[in-house]
């Protein structure tokens, strides 16, 4: 029940138009505060990121080589026929993405769940685990993802030795794309556990005691009373790190620079407007890549339902 | 916690392992910066030649120095500013009913998948114009604006965990909303409001894509951009000793910016734990 | 909210650097990449002071990497920065950057005093249509460096190579030959030697239509050879420069193509090998007929919208003067553009390799010569990666891939 409800109905005078109920001095003082809390964060966001976004969007639909500046024109949708019907370019580049974004986040989860778990019964130097354990997501990922790259380089690494001699995986498709999950599972699962822990946090001790005491075991006690007050916590953490996932371009950037069909959208769409210049083209790829994010974070929060920010709340 | 000696054993050695999977490759980074340049092909774990100069090499020139103070100052004040911003927005989403809460939370989604390669185009002219390029402020502003759904996001999931009842005790108390904000709420939410700025700080700390794009002197450059600018003992040669010990340099204040936080995540979770 | 208020302040504050110097000589900004060595550094300060006062050369550093060079001298000058005087431009971006408009081709007078005396095949990098838009500043080229403990008569050709090689490997003995073949410009520049060497080139002088033909085939052949022998190299699909002088510094090669740098660099790593290294010149492709390795280096031009255009001409003629080129030759590692420096004393001792060097260069090829060059490259590169799939058979992928990026057509790699 809202706060205001009480009230509200309380006062249920009609005012002639269906539906509309009279609003309370408590519930407008709740909107202003509301609109003043967050007008700061509405104000930047819509200063800084707004013009950028709507300027790619209108390129988008032009033909815009910066080699060319002449042949500036309007093209429609030529842009998006030309990404969406290029099958060894653009459908691969799509599949290694989804590959590479299914895979690493699903570990992240069950591994991050392990972690946060782990450090949440943390019995020696808390302080010590917990900073040991978001190091990897604290290193720049570029480094990080160089140490990968020479650890898998023959004859240079300690990795690649645990291969045979001649093993050279970062040259292999398949080989390289495992090597790239590795490198990002490591780099943020840390994401994820912290993310959980907290959420962890919030899980209140008597009710495990309770359901102890009542005989749960420990799986039980997992699925019935862990996870559905982290709901939340793992909502956000999924959420984010798969959007995070999809749009990946560091690690596979210094692991094999997209080589090898290894590459992934975001690589592709570097490709187009920094080394093609054709701002077009890579526009359009933008909005296509954004239109994929899209689509996941509202399977993400339809599924979630109502542990989802903004949703109806319990009060 | 009253955990059997089995118990406190099984998880005493997770405790190992995780510190040791996270640990290796930083390790590997490690012996990388100290291995003298002509033994770095040798694949061995350790060093068998010990040198320096890697490290030396790298606070020879301003441009790593001035970077490292760039990264740091930038990250702290974009986190500051961007956990402030984002959990004003946080609690009025999560505590209190509005209209337009649906889009604000729907356009925040919006800005985070944006890919940004294609948004440091427009930006970078912009920020020319408005004589921001190459600056502090360039950078915090991009900052702040693309951090700013995570925080809510997270925020707000932690904001709503909160029991109503301590808000409706405070105002029962006399206390306005803000009031109970900041006694009440703001202590409840420490872990949350302490993950999101660990979370924000480390994903300006680690962004290549704006600071690459929008700076060009030792000005406003950060790490991850300056490591670009790294130069090998010739134009071929990749400077696999330098980045290593630059890597080594910059984690260690990642390493203290996290001890410091994360006694407050312990702290909030103990408060936690006293709840009525 | 006070305090938000306040943070933002000290952050703007900070932000504000310092003003504009007062009025002197102009400052001319030189965008070039790190030079290791301090030679650039040297050679602007000699060059401010001999302006007399007419300008100073201030150095804007650029990423290491030449494509970080190229995004931010791009990303400035599409905006019709007027703060880019000097450019450094990699060999192959003269005609995109000519044709874009960015860059300002040399008035005539000063363009003969450029031409006297430079590199022809240098020149061509830096003509397009009919001008000289940029000065040649140095080149690089490679050579077949080889272990002479293992191979007492360096190879002329690339099968006589291999067969050498594979020969070795069945002794057990070293016998890898590195080449770069990662999926990147360097493996461009090994395809686009192999075809010059057999007689041909990629793309039409005019940069419009592709031009492959029977010297593609016998290029494709060489390598499909050379990557299903022995003599291969496991990881030459991830392989640049470095990994290449890493790999023959470790002892595991008997063959290297690779530029000069891995000379110094050996004999500061591995004396026990570098006793043995020797060079000759790159191997050819058919029996008798000389090798056109692919040029590298760098040019200078002028920006388009720079306010001091007359002194940058001037800078850009001193930067490059004998002492200068010396100077970079023989601290920074960076071969001379001018050919009477190849028998400057100080040059051939410090380059006991010049005469190899030397003549590699006086018959070296160029890469296509194309405002689309990135694009033809990155189809090169991506369609023929990795080197162990290449056959004859790629040829007809390859021309259509090529003439669309040419043409602006479809997706890059």
């Amino acid at each position: 029940m809202r706060l205001g409800a009480v009230a509200d109905a309380g006062t249920a005078i009609s005012t002639g138009r269906p539906g509309r109920r009279p609003i309370t001095e408590r519930a407008r003082a709740e909107r202003r505060l509301a609109w003043l809390l967050c007008a700061p964060a509405v104000a930047v966001m819509a200063l800084v990121a707004i013009y950028p976004i709507v300027y790619a969007i209108y390129l988008s639909f032009q033909r815009y080589d910066l080699r060319f500046p002449d042949s500036k024109s309007w093209v429609g949708v030529d842009n998006y026929t030309t990404i969406l019907s290029s099958t060894d370019l653009w459908w691969q580049a799509f599949g290694v993405t989804v590959l590479i974004t299914v895979v690493s986040v699903a570990i992240e989860l069950v591994l991050g769940m392990a972690v946060a778990i782990v450090m949440h019964r943390a019995i020696f130097g808390r302080g010590i685990i917990r900073t040991a354990v978001l190091v990897p997501y604290g290193i720049v990922t570029v480094a990080a993802a160089f140490s990968w790259q020479y650890a898998w380089t023959p004859g240079t690494g300690y990795l690649a030795g645990l291969l045979s001699s001649t093993a050279a995986p970062l040259t292999h498709q398949w080989q390289a794309i495992a090597i790239i999950i590795l490198a990002e599972v490591w780099k943020t699962t840390p994401f994820m556990a912290l993310l959980l822990l907290a959420g962890l946090s919030l899980v209140p001790e008597e009710l495990l005691r309770a359901a102890k005491v009542d005989g749960a075991t420990a799986w039980q006690r997992f699925w019935r009373v862990m996870v559905p007050v982290m709901k939340p916590a793992i909502l956000v953490a999924l959420l984010f790190r798969t959007l995070d996932a999809f749009r990946i371009f560091d690690n596979i950037y210094v692991l094999t620079q997209g080589s090898q069909n290894t590459r992934s959208v975001s690589i592709l769409d570097y490709d187009q407007l920094f080394t093609a210049l054709n701002l077009g083209v890579g526009s359009a790829m933008s909005v296509l890549i954004f239109l994929a994010t899209a689509l996941i974070a509202f399977a993400y929060i339809k599924g979630f339902g109502a542990a989802a920010p903004g949703q109806e709340l319990e009060r | 916690m009253n955990a059997t000696p089995k118990q406190r054993v099984s998880w005493g050695a997770a405790n190992v392992v995780v510190v040791l999977i996270a640990a290796i490759p930083v390790l590997w980074l490690v012996s990388l910066s100290f291995k003298d340049p002509s033994t770095i092909t040798d694949g061995s774990f350790y060093p068998h030649k010990w040198t320096w100069d890697n490290y030396s090499g790298i606070f020879d020139q301003p441009l790593f120095t001035h970077a490292l103070v760039n990264s740091i100052a930038i990250a702290l004040i974009s986190t500051f500013l961007g956990v402030a911003l984002g959990a004003m927005a946080a609690y009025a989403i999560a505590r209190l009913d509005f209209p337009g809460k649906r889009l604000l939370v729907a356009s925040a989604l919006l800005i985070a998948m944006f890919p940004p390669i294609s948004l440091v185009n427009p930006m970078f002219n912009l920020w020319r114009t408005l004589g921001i390029f190459d600056t502090w402020v360039g950078l915090i502003i991009p900052y702040m604006t693309f951090s700013l759904p995570l925080s809510i996001y997270t925020l707000s999931a932690f904001f709503r965990e909160i029991p109503w009842e301590l808000e409706r005790a405070a105002a029962l108390d006399g206390a306005t909303p803000i009031q109970a904000l900041r006694r009440v709420i703001i202590p409840l939410a420490a872990p949350g409001v302490f993950t999101t700025a660990i979370l924000v700080f480390l994903y300006c700390w680690n962004d290549f894509v704006f600071a690459i794009s929008l700076t060009s002197t030792n000005n406003a450059r950060t790490v991850p951009a300056a490591l670009a600018f790294f130069t090998g003992a010739s134009q071929f040669e990749q400077p696999t000793g330098s980045i290593a010990a630059a890597a080594v340099v910059i984690t260690i204040p990642v390493v203290i910016v996290v001890l410091l936080f994360q006694r407050r995540i312990v702290a909030g979770l103990t408060a936690g734990a006293v709840k009525g | 909210m006070g305090i938000v208020l306040a943070a933002l302040a000290l952050a703007v504050a900070a932000g504000c650097g310092g003003g504009q110097s007062s009025s002197g000589p102009v400052t001319l900004n030189w965008y070039i990449f790190p030079e290791f060595s301090g030679a650039f550094v040297k050679s602007a300060a000699a060059c401010s002071q001999a302006s007399n006062g007419a300008y100073q050369i201030k150095i804007q550093t650029l990423p290491n990497a030449a494509d970080g060079q190229r995004q931010q001298m791009v990303r400035r000058l599409a905006a019709d920065d007027s703060s880019l005087d000097i450019l450094g431009l990699d060999v192959t971006w003269t005609p995109e950057f000519a044709e874009a408009g960015w860059i300002t081709p040399w008035p005539q007078d000063l363009a003969q005093k450029i031409r006297n005396g430079t590199l022809q095949t240098m020149l061509d990098t830096a003509t397009w249509n009919g001008k000289l838009y940029s000065a040649p500043f140095n080149t690089n080229t490679q050579l077949l460096w080889y272990r002479k403990d293992l191979v007492p008569n360096p190879p002329k050709t690339w099968k006589q190579m291999i067969a050498m090689a594979t020969e070795l490997s069945k002794q057990g003995k070293p016998h890898y030959i590195e080449i770069q073949g990662a999926q990147y410009e360097g493996y461009t520049v090994w395809f686009n030697t192999l075809v010059a060497s057999a007689g041909g080139q990629i793309v039409s002088d005019d940069g419009q239509k592709v031009t492959l033909n029977q010297s593609a085939v016998q290029a494709l052949d060489t390598i499909h050879q050379l990557a299903n022998s022995p003599a291969v190299d496991p990881s030459i699909g991830n392989q640049m420069e470095d990994q290449t002088r890493l790999q023959f510094e470790a002892g595991r090669a008997a063959f290297e193509l690779n530029y000069p740098y891995v000379y110094p660099s050996a004999k500061a790593d591995v004396p026990d090998i570098f006793k043995n290294m020797a060079w000759t010149v790159y191997p050819t492709v058919k029996e008798g007929v000389p090798t056109h390795v692919t040029i590298g280096g760098i040019d200078l031009a002028v920006g388009a919208f720079s306010q001091h255009k007359q002194q940058a001409f001037d800078a850009i003629q001193c930067l490059r003067s004998p002492q200068n080129e010396i100077r970079n030759a023989v601290l920074g590692g960076l071969p001379p553009v001018l050919e009477s420096v190849y028998n400057d004393p100080k040059f051939q001792k410090a380059y006991p390799m010049w005469q190899a060097i030397f003549t590699t260069l006086k018959q070296a090829s160029v890469r296509p010569k194309t405002p689309a060059y990135q694009s033809v490259s990155l189809q090169i590169s991506y369609t023929l990666s990795p080197p162990t799939s290449v056959s004859a058979k790629d040829l007809g992928t390859l021309k259509s891939r090529i003439q669309d990026a040419i043409d602006s057509k479809g997706l890059v790699p």
